[in-house]
């Protein structure tokens, strides 16, 4: 055993602790630590992907060394490092673009508990993307739950509060469906451990036995994670929340935590029940079409909205269609188009979330978008940003949401049945896309020029240009050389098995 | 070589701002240097053109961004590179009356480039880039003077376009998925033995693939943006909206049909019945929006609506002649609807008068610009000895060499849009010459000829329309070639 | 080939530079002087156009191509007899008109563009006339319309420029119609000249027949626009009547005239025996001869002097049509006699109208009794001329009508063959209807007229002159039918 597959279980531990530690740190150093880990765990999966790209296999690793089916186990694979690599640098980067207004929205004393937040978030991200035991995956799903309730809290508006409220009873919902499920699959199987659980869900389906339970599992876990990432029919909590919450939060909000449940439920696709299985069922296509739908609806409510925060967050809800669309197609070129679009929306929301407050920052920290008229003029690099952000949305070539939609498209071809179903939608979600990012980007590009509020220059807000920099260039690279990122998808889904 | 006319217009775009003229006739100069060279450089490649494929870049999978020229990319690029110097000096002109030149100048000039890339994409990927770069980089020029109205425009102009993109990916994604490569090959690239069975599923992609591309080439009923978009300052509407834009519309659908998806597989079935329709429709749908409408930029737009389904139904005919017909339309069509663009604007420039009833008594008072909007209204009317003459009858023949009923009624189209163009253009010609006994040229003293920045290039378009009208054998029998694959 | 390009290109460019040199309007101080300039000048440049092309219809006997529009679409021209004869007859009213508008311009504005305008549209005229295929005849029929709707809109008035757009789009309309046919006939045919005996491939009428007569039919209604057949003539009592008073003799005596040889022409290219007895030949004769009634009709109704020429024109092309839709020798004979005979006349007719318009600024019918004792000399005209348009021997009208109704008869086809005749009859009645009461009140204004205010008003010999050549004209043609025996040789196309 290598010393490099200790890194997962290291990652894990280290941003737990590194919480705990920020509890009695000052807020100052409490955000050296919290930006700290957060490299480190970078680091260590970047330095994982490598090593599992030259071997070429996937491990497992026995906590404490107890094997099957006594012990815990984490288990390591192209994707997951992939992925929880991809989620530091989003976090980072969320983190650095929101940090200056953190003295804004949040009351200076609990700064530091601010941070415990987000490494508790970070180490159960991380929890959920490496374990290979489905109830540790359930403890980190509640402690995700958690900490992301806090982090929409932290910003003690009122609206917050109604905000975190409901998001909690959404998100236990969820969970304790997961919870319903994950008993049921106990039951029928004897285990936890993923992998056992497969082997024994592959024999009860080729015996024909439990059949119905088995299906009801399933789907109960789907419900679960479906309403925690916010899935179309149950996406009411998701506006409020990634509206309302500091800057950094709804970004990583959007972009990880959501991210974190889809990859946990990909990870049980896989994993668990077995892709074939899961695709027999009729599971798939009840995902289908709450994607499609979530793709239009979503699109829909973001036209209507008049707030730009909400607006970013309700276009959410329509880029999590998309990636349950493709998780619905049922084949392995679907699956690719959505893990990458994981990662393309990933990197494009939060630049969205994080340009938008640059925007409103020189708009009198109005979020409606009447009063951001010309705002682009007063912060180029917002601009610009939010563009950019705005065309990947889109879909527009050279960026990554081009590539997603290729890929979707390509997907969809695919499959008979579901070809043209997908194909128009996408093309009538583009279209309500390019409606609303668009009238938001000329809006912010009509000049104003008597407008009395100041704009800021680059001198200004060094670091928050530069986020948004790396923000722009790395959604550049996923849509001009997209083909390593989708190869390393493929390569790692085929790990999965 | 390819690369670098694509690439110049954009480094000069992008110097305008950066460079601090002094003088206004410095920039001038840059820019119209920059510009001609590029289009000497244009010529010079078409002229001395092999038939090397320029990679750029490698996309994912077999996708990659790679330029070539073929005979298609010679004719449409030709034209652009030649009315885009004269244009420019037009807009140096008609510029001094507008703000923000700079951002202007930038924005005009990377269209120069965005446009020869679509020009001379190699494949569909490449064409769809340029394509959705196009929009990106006019819709500020559409925006320019920032006005409410502008501002509207220029969003219904986006969300039209980016839509249409949207759904002519999809015929993207077909060509990827069946076809076996996404180069432009005539006669198609679709892989027989991909396509087994799927070919009803193939044959409404194409029509949602036609719409979508259709959706710049102004197809009824996506045409609204057009005329709205006429809030442009005029070597905008004239050479964008009338020209490059409009007809990379026309072009991406010529390029759609006869060189991805083959015309062997289109022809005889229900979707070149149903694209036909909808083009014979918008051919006598814009003309007869012509007629009702008053402001004069807009009446322009709604005749450059119907003829831009003109070069459609070439288009849609889909045969080698047919092909030919709408590659003359595209290039005379272009002649004649820049012409008559170019005198609104200066009749704007000069009186700043805009609205169809204003032109009262002015064409004695400028004689030049009257004369020139005769000539390129007869010519739109098709009057033979002028050039919109030879492209409808090529069109014509093409229509009745397909041995297509509703081809036949195409023709039929033509010729009422043909009266219709006489009923929207003359009246304006006779307003004009014929005020009424009891008018009073007092109104028009004020008013006279333009100088001669605007006057040339208008010169040089009047005698093309007027040359290829009476000699049009070599540049057909070129288009002819093209069409038959022989270029 | 100069003759012919001689005498299209010099009016042309005479024209373009009356144009161009006298773009600004004269002021009436400046003005005696300059206009006499003007008017020398172009009197001078009609003559010389009069002289070429009078040369170029006696010298020019081969035809030569100028050039190509495309590859296979020549600008040919060949002078063939019916050339020859509509030239003649455009070239006797244009000089006519001509020196007429030179004293009945002097009391409108802007002359120079009336002249110009002439000048350019005599040009086209011969082009048309000289014309070898269906495609150079397309071209400059085309221009015809435009270069003579000026003429129609010159005196301004919202009135004449509402007229004239009708004539306008009425005259593309068919136009258009026409090359909707022309489309077809291209691709059917082996070649566009014009060739005695039909052009059509054997394969193509073998193959779709039913279609080709379809079509033909579609180019002689889109044609027929131009001569003012039944059911497009609306424009022609609009426009003629608000042109000047020469400009209506020219369009009414000439510019229909150019519809009529379009139609003869699409009739040769078809051949006649490919048209003859077929469904096509029977609509078309029922649109001329309701045509013929329908004119006559409205004409006789109308109060207005020149409307009611207007309508009598609608309906004396149409006895044209009909004479062509026969198609036979005798009905030929009657229509081509009918061309010149009706050309004449109804200049004349409208020169008298223009010169009575001119001095006492009458116009409408019930206004000119008495006008016979004011103006003698050109109510004789008027009388003499409207007993050749009522076709009572020894005039034109006479002679023509006479082998239109012979070659009817002589058609078998079954009923029109009798109902044709009858209803030329009928017609010439209605013709003598609103005709001759302008000559009986003209002369015998009643025993109840004041004649005392009565004053002599006879126009100068500028205006007389001209009158008095066509009424000659129009009685010659009927004395000498033989002198024109060319013109019944033509039978033979």
């Amino acid at each position: 055993m290598n010393f490099i597959c200790n890194f997962p279980f290291f990652s894990i531990l280290l941003s737990l602790f590194s919480g705990t530690i920020c509890s009695v740190l000052s807020a100052k150093a409490a955000k050296l630590v919290n930006r700290v880990v957060i490299v480190a765990v970078g680091i260590m999966s970047a330095i994982l992907l490598l090593y599992l790209l030259s071997t070429g296999e996937p491990f497992v690793y026995w906590m404490g060394h107890f094997p099957a089916p006594w012990g815990n186990e984490i288990r390591a694979g192209v994707l997951e490092a992939g992925m929880a690599l991809f989620f530091c640098i989003i976090m980072y980067l969320s983190m650095a673009g929101g940090a200056h207004k953190l003295f804004g929205e949040v009351v200076e004393n609990k700064h530091n508990l601010y941070y415990i937040l987000v490494n508790l978030l970070l180490s159960s991200l991380l929890a959920l993307v490496y374990t290979n035991d489905m109830f540790t995956a359930y403890v980190f799903v509640e402690i995700n739950t958690i900490s992301a309730c806090g982090l929409i809290m932290i910003r003690q508006v009122g609206r917050t509060i109604e905000a975190a409220v409901r998001y909690m009873i959404m998100s236990l919902l969820g969970s304790g469906l997961l919870l319903f499920g994950l008993c049921i699959m106990y039951d029928l199987t004897g285990h936890l451990l993923m992998s056992n659980i497969k082997e024994s869900v592959g024999l009860l389906m080729a015996n024909g036995e439990y059949p119905i339970p088995l299906i009801v599992s399933v789907a109960l876990m789907c419900v679960g994670l479906c309403i925690k990432s916010a899935l179309f029919p149950f996406h009411a909590w998701l506006p409020d929340a990634y509206g309302y919450s500091t800057v950094s939060s709804a970004a990583i909000l959007s972009s990880l935590v959501s991210k974190g449940y889809i990859f946990l439920l990909i990870k049980i696709i896989y994993r668990v029940i077995g892709f074939n299985i899961f695709n027999s069922t009729r599971i798939i296509d009840v995902l289908f079409v709450f994607g499609l739908m979530g793709m239009i609806f979503g699109s829909i409510s973001a036209i209507r909205e008049n707030d730009i925060r909400r607006m970013i967050a309700y276009s959410s809800v329509a880029q999590i269609g998309y990636i349950y669309m493709g998780f619905g197609m049922g084949t392995q070129a679907g699956m690719v188009a959505s893990v990458f679009h994981i990662l393309s929306h990933a990197a494009t929301k939060s630049l969205l979330f994080i340009a938008a407050i640059g925007l409103t920052d020189v708009s009198g920290g109005s979020r409606k978008l009447t009063d951001l008229t010309g705002a682009a003029y007063r912060n180029k690099w917002a601009g610009a940003a939010f563009m950019a952000g705005s065309l990947s949305m889109v879909g527009v070539p050279l960026f990554s949401g081009f590539i997603s939609k290729l890929l979707f498209s390509q997907a969809a071809v695919q499959v008979e049945g579901k070809m043209l179903a997908s194909l128009i939608v996408l093309g009538i979600s583009t279209v309500l896309n390019a409606i609303y990012f668009m009238k938001t980007v000329i809006r912010i590009y009509t000049s104003n020029r008597e407008s009395a509020y100041p704009s800021v220059t680059f001198r200004d807000m060094k670091s928050y240009a530069a986020v948004l920099i790396c923000f722009m260039i790395l959604n550049v690279i996923l849509g001009v050389s997209s083909q390593p990122v989708v190869d390393m998808i493929q390569l790692g889904l085929a790990m999965f098995d | 070589m390819i690369i670098s006319v694509i690439l110049i217009p954009f480094i000069a775009g992008i110097l305008i701002p950066v460079i601090p003229f002094k003088k206004r006739w410095q920039k001038e100069i840059f820019l119209e240097t920059a510009v001609v060279a590029n289009s000497v450089l244009v010529w010079y490649l078409l002229l001395h053109h092999s038939d090397s494929t320029f990679l750029l870049a490698h996309f994912t999978g077999n996708l990659n961004i790679s330029f070539r020229v073929d005979g298609m990319s010679m004719v449409f690029a030709g034209l652009v590179s030649f009315l885009w110097p004269f244009a420019t000096l037009y807009a140096f002109e008609y510029m001094t009356r507008e703000k923000h030149e700079n951002v202007f100048f930038l924005f005009y000039t990377l269209t120069y480039g965005v446009t020869l890339g679509i020009a001379f994409a190699a494949n569909l990927l490449t064409m769809y880039f340029f394509y959705e770069l196009l929009t990106l980089v006019t819709v500020p020029l559409v925006m320019h003077t920032l006005t409410r109205e502008a501002v509207l425009a220029s969003r219904k102009y986006l969300y039209y376009s980016l839509g249409g993109a949207a759904f002519a990916f999809i015929g993207l994604i077909m060509v990827i998925v069946y076809g076996s490569t996404t180069d432009f090959i005539l006669g198609g690239v679709f892989d027989p033995a991909k396509i087994a069975g799927h070919t009803d599923v193939l044959l409404l992609i194409y029509v949602m693939a036609f719409m979508g591309f259709g959706v710049k080439a102004a197809v009824c009923p996506l045409n609204s943006w057009l005329p709205q978009a006429g809030v442009a300052p005029t070597p905008v509407t004239a050479l964008l909206h009338a020209v490059a834009v409009v007809k990379a519309g026309a072009f991406a659908i010529l390029r759609l049909t006869y060189y991805s998806f083959g015309t062997d597989f289109l022809r005889g079935t229900w979707a070149q019945t149903v694209v036909m329709i909808v083009v014979m429709f918008t051919i006598v749908y814009g003309c007869s929006r012509a007629v009702k409408e008053t402001h004069l930029k807009r009446r322009l737009a709604y005749s450059t609506i119907s003829n831009l389904s003109y070069i459609l139904f070439g288009a849609v005919i889909m045969t080698p002649l047919g092909l030919a017909g709408a590659l003359t339309h595209l290039v005379f069509h272009a002649l004649m609807k820049i012409c008559s663009f170019f005198c609104a604007g200066a009749i704007m420039h000069q009186t700043d008068r805009h609205y169809v009833h204003q032109l009262n008594g002015l064409g004695y008072k400028m004689p030049c610009i009257f004369g020139i909007f005769t000539i390129s209204a007869l010519a739109l009317m098709g009057v033979p000895g002028l050039a919109g003459f030879v492209s409808k009858w090529n069109l014509a023949q093409a229509a009745v060499d397909s041995g297509n009923p509703l081809a036949w009624g195409g023709i039929a189209c033509l010729l009422i849009s043909a009266l219709l163009t006489a009923i929207y253009m003359l009246t304006m010609v006779v307003r004009a010459f014929f005020p009424g006994k009891d008018f009073d040229y007092s109104t028009v003293a004020e008013a006279k000829d333009p100088n001669w920045k605007m006057l040339l290039p208008l010169f040089v378009f009047t005698l093309c329309i007027i040359g290829f009208g009476l000699y049009s054998q070599p540049i057909v029998n070129f288009f002819n070639d093209v069409a038959g694959g022989g270029v | 080939m100069y003759p012919i390009l001689l005498s299209i290109l010099f009016p042309i460019l005479a024209g373009l530079f009356l144009l161009i040199r006298y773009r600004t309007p004269l002021s009436s101080r400046a003005g005696t002087a300059k206009r006499k300039t003007l008017v020398i000048l172009t009197g001078s440049f009609l003559i010389i156009t009069v002289l070429l092309t009078v040369i170029a219809i006696f010298t020019a006997k081969e035809g030569f191509t100028l050039f190509y529009l495309t590859e296979t679409l020549p600008v040919y021209f060949r002078i063939d007899k019916a050339g020859t004869l509509f030239s003649l007859l455009a070239v006797v009213v244009l000089l006519c008109a001509g020196f007429f508008s030179f004293e009945y311009m002097k009391h409108e504005e802007r002359e120079s563009r009336y002249y110009g305008f002439y000048l350019l549209l005599f040009g086209v005229l011969n082009a048309l006339c000289f014309a070898g295929n269906l495609i150079t005849f397309y071209l400059f029929f085309e221009l015809l319309t435009l270069t003579s709707t000026p003429l129609v809109l010159h005196t301004g008035s919202k009135e004449a420029v509402m007229a004239g757009l009708k004539y306008l789009f009425y005259s593309l309309c068919g136009a258009y119609t026409a090359l909707f046919g022309i489309y077809f006939l291209y691709k059917n045919s082996v070649t566009l000249a014009f060739t005695a005996g039909g052009v059509l491939k054997a394969s193509a009428i073998a193959e779709h027949g039913g279609f080709l007569l379809a079509v033909a039919f579609v180019m002689i209604l889109g044609f027929g626009v131009k001569a003012g057949m039944f059911p497009m003539h609306a424009w022609l009592p609009a426009a003629h009547p608000v042109a000047p008073a020469p400009a209506s003799a020219v369009l009414s005596a000439m510019i229909v005239k150019a519809g009529v040889l379009a139609i003869i022409r699409v009739v040769t290219m078809f051949g006649r025996d490919f048209l003859r007895n077929t469904w096509m030949q029977t609509a078309w004769i029922c649109l001329t001869l309701i045509t013929v009634f329908m004119g006559s009709l409205l004409a006789y109704r109308e109060p207005v002097l020149k409307k009611r020429l207007a309508y009598s024109t609608v309906s004396q092309l149409s006895y044209i049509l009909f004479g062509l839709a026969v198609m036979n020798e005798e009905a030929l004979a009657g229509s081509l006699l009918h061309v010149l005979a009706h050309g004449f006349v109804k200049a004349a007719l409208f020169l008298c109208a223009g010169a009575i318009i001119y001095k006492t600024g009458k116009t409408r019918v019930e206004e000119m009794r008495g006008i016979g004792r004011e103006m003698p000399l050109t109510m004789w005209c008027f009388t003499i001329a409207s007993l050749g348009l009522i076709g009572i021997p020894p005039t034109g009208g006479f002679i023509s009508k006479w082998y239109l109704a012979i070659g009817s008869l002589k058609s078998g086809l079954p009923v029109l063959a009798v109902l044709g005749p009858i209803v030329l009859l009928v017609s010439a009645l209605l013709t003598a209807g609103y005709l001759l009461p302008l000559t009986i009140n003209g002369f015998f204004p009643g025993a109840n007229f004041d004649y005392d205010k009565l004053q002599k008003k006879e126009p100068c010999k500028l205006m007389t002159v001209p009158i008095l050549i066509l009424t000659v004209l129009s009685v010659l043609v009927g004395i000498f039918p033989d002198g024109i025996a060319p013109v019944l040789a033509l039978a033979g196309l």
